[in-house]
This record gives C-alpha cells, sequence and structure tokens, in this order.
C-alpha cells in the first residue's frame, strides 16, 4: 500500500461519515481513493467520472457568473465549438459551449467537455476564427485532462497535508479537510494551470483551428489584442495571473508558424461572427 | 468627447497605425510570403506602424517604407514597451472595440477574481440551461458547411515545443 492511498483512507473514512456530502466531495474521494499514484489515478477516472466532475465545476462557476441570456449568441458557441471538437480524439464528449456574463476577460474549460468564455473577452475578438482560436485552446485543456489532473494533485497534496495535522486536532481536522476538498476545484481557477499545460494548448489548439478549415492565425490575433492591452486593466487580472503573459505565448507560437501559413486564405468569418453578436 | 470616441471607433476600419515595436530581428517583406523581395532588415526594437494583417504577416509603415513583417514577431503598446504616450492611443482602439460590440462593459462592477469564483455557489438551473444548448454533429457540420469551412487532415507536433 502506498504512502499516498494509505494517507487518503483515513480521510474517505471522515467523509463517510459527515452528513449532507456534496455529490463533488464524493467524486473526489473516491478519484483519490483509487488512486495508489498520480499516473495511475488519472488513468482510473471513468469517462462518467470526469464528466460529472466538470458539470458541478461548471456549475460553480455559473455561480459567479451566469450565461449572457442570448439564445442566438449561445447556439451560435456551440456550433462553432462542436465543429471544433469533431475534429479532435474525443469527439463524442459532450462538448458544451457558453457566454458567461463579466466584463473580465476570460475562458475555462471544466473536465469532460464543458468550455465558457467571457462577454468581455468575445467583445475584443473580430472575427470567428478568433473565437475559434480561443475555444480550440480550452478544447485542449479538456482532451489532455489538464485541470483533473492539477485536481487530483492538489486534493492528494492537502490530504497529506491536512490528515497529517488532524489527529491531534479531531474534529476540527475533519472539517478542515472537507472543506479543502471543497474548495480545490475552485481554488484551481483562481491558481491557474501549470505553464507547459497553457503553451501545449496554443500549439494544438491551433491544429484543431487548422483541422476545421479556419485562418488558424486566430488564437496569435486574440493574444496581440491582449497584448496591447493595458496590464493594469482590472478586467485582465485574472487571467494575467494564471496564464503566461501574451508575449510569452506569442513567441512560444513562432514553432507552428508552418502549420498556420498553411492555413492562409482560409475563412475568417468576421460577418457571421458579427451578425451572431448583433454587431 | 464624442467625435474622438467616433474616430477611435473608425480607426480599424480605416487601417491606422497602431504604434508596434519589432520584437526580434525580421525582414521587412514587400508582400505577405516568405519568398516575398526583402525590402530591408529591421533590428530588434525597431518601432513602426501596424496597419493590417493578412494571415501571418501584417503590414506595417517603418523607416524604409510600407511592407510586411511577421505578426507574431510584433508587439504592441501597452505591455510596458512603448512610451507613455503610445498608451492613450491604444486604449482608445480597445474601447472601440469593446463598444462596436453592443454589449457595454459595465463601470463599477468588479471582474471574476479569485475569491468571486471560490465562494460562489453553485448554479443547476444555469448548468440545465447550458446543456440545453448542445449542437449534435450533423448541425455542427451544415454549420461548417454555410461558412465554407472544409475539414482538413493536421498532425498534432511532436511532442515538446
Amino acid at each position: 500500500m502506498s504512502r499516498a492511498r494509505l494517507l487518503a483512507f483515513p480521510a474517505a473514512l471522515a467523509l463517510a461519515a459527515l452528513p449532507a456530502q456534496a455529490q463533488f466531495n464524493l467524486n473526489l474521494n473516491r478519484l483519490l481513493d483509487a488512486g495508489k499514484n498520480l499516473k495511475q489515478a488519472t488513468n482510473e477516472v471513468g469517462e462518467a467520472e470526469e464528466v460529472q466532475i466538470g458539470a458541478e465545476m461548471t456549475a460553480k462557476l455559473l455561480g459567479a457568473a451566469p450565461l449572457v441570456p442570448n439564445d442566438a449568441l449561445q447556439r451560435y458557441v456551440n456550433d462553432v465549438g462542436r465543429w471544433l471538437a469533431l475534429q479532435t480524439e474525443r469527439p463524442d464528449l459532450p462538448w458544451r459551449f457558453g457566454v458567461i456574463d463579466t466584463a473580465d476577460v476570460n475562458a475555462f474549460a471544466t473536465p469532460g467537455g464543458h468550455i465558457l468564455v467571457t462577454r468581455g473577452l468575445v467583445a475584443r475578438m473580430r472575427s470567428e476564427a478568433e473565437l475559434a482560436g480561443v475555444l480550440a485552446h480550452e478544447i485542449v485543456h479538456v482532451l489532455k485532462k489538464h485541470h483533473l489532473k492539477a485536481l487530483q494533485k492538489t486534493a492528494q497534496l492537502e490530504l497529506a497535508n491536512t490528515v497529517a495535522g488532524s489527529y491531534a486536532s479531531g474534529n476540527a481536522g475533519a472539517l478542515q479537510r472537507r472543506e479543502k476538498l471543497l474548495s480545490a476545484g475552485s481554488e484551481l481557477f483562481a491558481r491557474g494551470l501549470d505553464k507547459d499545460d497553457e503553451l501545449e494548448a496554443d500549439r494544438l489548439g491551433v491544429v484543431i483551428a487548422a483541422r476545421a478549415g479556419y485562418d488558424a492565425y486566430g488564437l496569435p490575433s486574440v493574444l496581440q489584442t491582449l497584448q496591447a492591452m493595458n496590464p493594469a486593466d482590472s478586467s485582465l487580472a485574472l487571467m494575467f495571473k494564471t496564464h503566461p503573459a501574451p508575449a510569452e505565448r506569442l513567441t512560444a507560437l513562432e514553432s507552428m508558424q508552418p502549420v498556420m501559413d498553411a492555413t492562409a486564405g482560409r475563412p475568417q468569418l468576421a460577418a457571421r461572427f458579427n451578425g451572431a453578436l448583433g454587431r | 468627447m464624442r467625435a474622438a470616441f467616433l474616430a477611435a471607433l473608425l480607426l480599424p476600419a480605416l487601417g491606422l497605425a497602431e504604434p508596434a515595436t519589432v520584437a526580434r530581428a525580421v525582414d521587412l517583406k514587400k508582400d505577405p510570403a516568405s519568398d516575398a523581395a526583402t525590402l530591408a532588415p529591421l533590428a530588434e526594437g525597431t518601432k513602426v506602424e501596424a496597419l493590417e494583417r493578412r494571415g501571418g504577416w501584417t503590414r506595417v509603415k517603418a523607416a524604409p517604407g510600407d511592407g510586411w513583417v511577421r505578426m507574431l514577431a510584433l508587439r504592441y503598446a501597452g505591455a510596458g514597451e512603448a512610451k507613455q504616450g503610445d498608451l492613450g492611443i491604444v486604449q482608445a482602439v480597445n474601447v472601440a472595440r469593446t463598444g462596436t460590440s453592443g454589449t457595454q462593459v459595465a463601470t463599477g462592477v468588479r471582474g471574476l477574481d479569485g475569491a468571486q469564483l471560490a465562494n460562489a455557489q453553485p448554479n443547476p438551473a444555469q448548468l440545465r440551461k447550458m446543456d440545453g444548448y448542445g449542437v449534435d454533429k450533423p448541425a455542427a457540420a451544415s454549420f461548417a458547411a454555410a461558412g465554407n469551412l472544409e475539414a482538413v487532415p493536421v498532425d498534432y507536433p511532436k511532442a515538446g515545443p
């Protein structure tokens, strides 16, 4: 029995004893209990469970900012997003896309295929190719299970720390553990993924946009728009905190220039995009 | 004030310049293509005016004349690279881009910060609403066809940057 499992097991018992468990807790707990180590745990999470965890994280994001009340716009981003997702190795996930009602400039992916982009970011785009670039970046986070892996890592570390400390503090320790588990998902969005995950999402996102037939310079165009904004703008605070600087991401995308150049002259669909936004 | 706002609104459409800096040494090309004639080499840090983008190329006004440079090599004001005076212009353009969306950015409303995300209560009704917007494969394919989007096989790059 590995050290990780030894540490996770008492936590599982403590959690099971608490009334009114949130489903989110149970899922996290099962994840942890199933994993002897990070790699194995990731492999053992079934697709249904991945989707369930992601749906709960999405419900929480939607609690922070609801969908923009515009059916045509929401359907449009689902058209673009699903077409992109069909070009990937996971075309049959229950992919869902949405625009949330906040001036903040950001986008979020949760495990299993729920993807949200903010009104503030969409408002700064100029074409469907730019929207496709951003959605494709988020789709890669889902394909590569970046959040799922980070979530498991975080929860395991926190459990290891708090379980060790809880033997002295009894019930207080159990409560503390439960709170830590509950917040693990949302803390992830506040803290961000590893830089390598973000740069990978940029590189592979460009490929997915190219496969879908778009001018694949959409993503770097958006990055250039962000790079041109005043970094002190508060609507950028969370995104800049959780992502590498746009200038660094642009430089990193130079390796993808041949792929993007091969899409020269392909549709950008600015008119269809502006129409969907009511511009 | 209103006239200034309208002028800013028209900037991108008219192709008026946006101040930019060349982030690395690049060639100023006569046309937007790698095999086009080189007009002049531009050293890292050269100031240019960006005019329009076509694919991976941006048309710029530079000291040696008008030409095309790799779009990925350009950095715009706002990231602390430009002079203080340049910031105002870029901000005006960004305000304009927001303004044309018809979805005015509300002032005085705080953006999504980490604490807000952490403290949010789940909204299952909104999740159900989002799930209701799902698009099936045939619908996605007709949407693509309507935009003349054709699926093309493209390989992922080998692992690593």
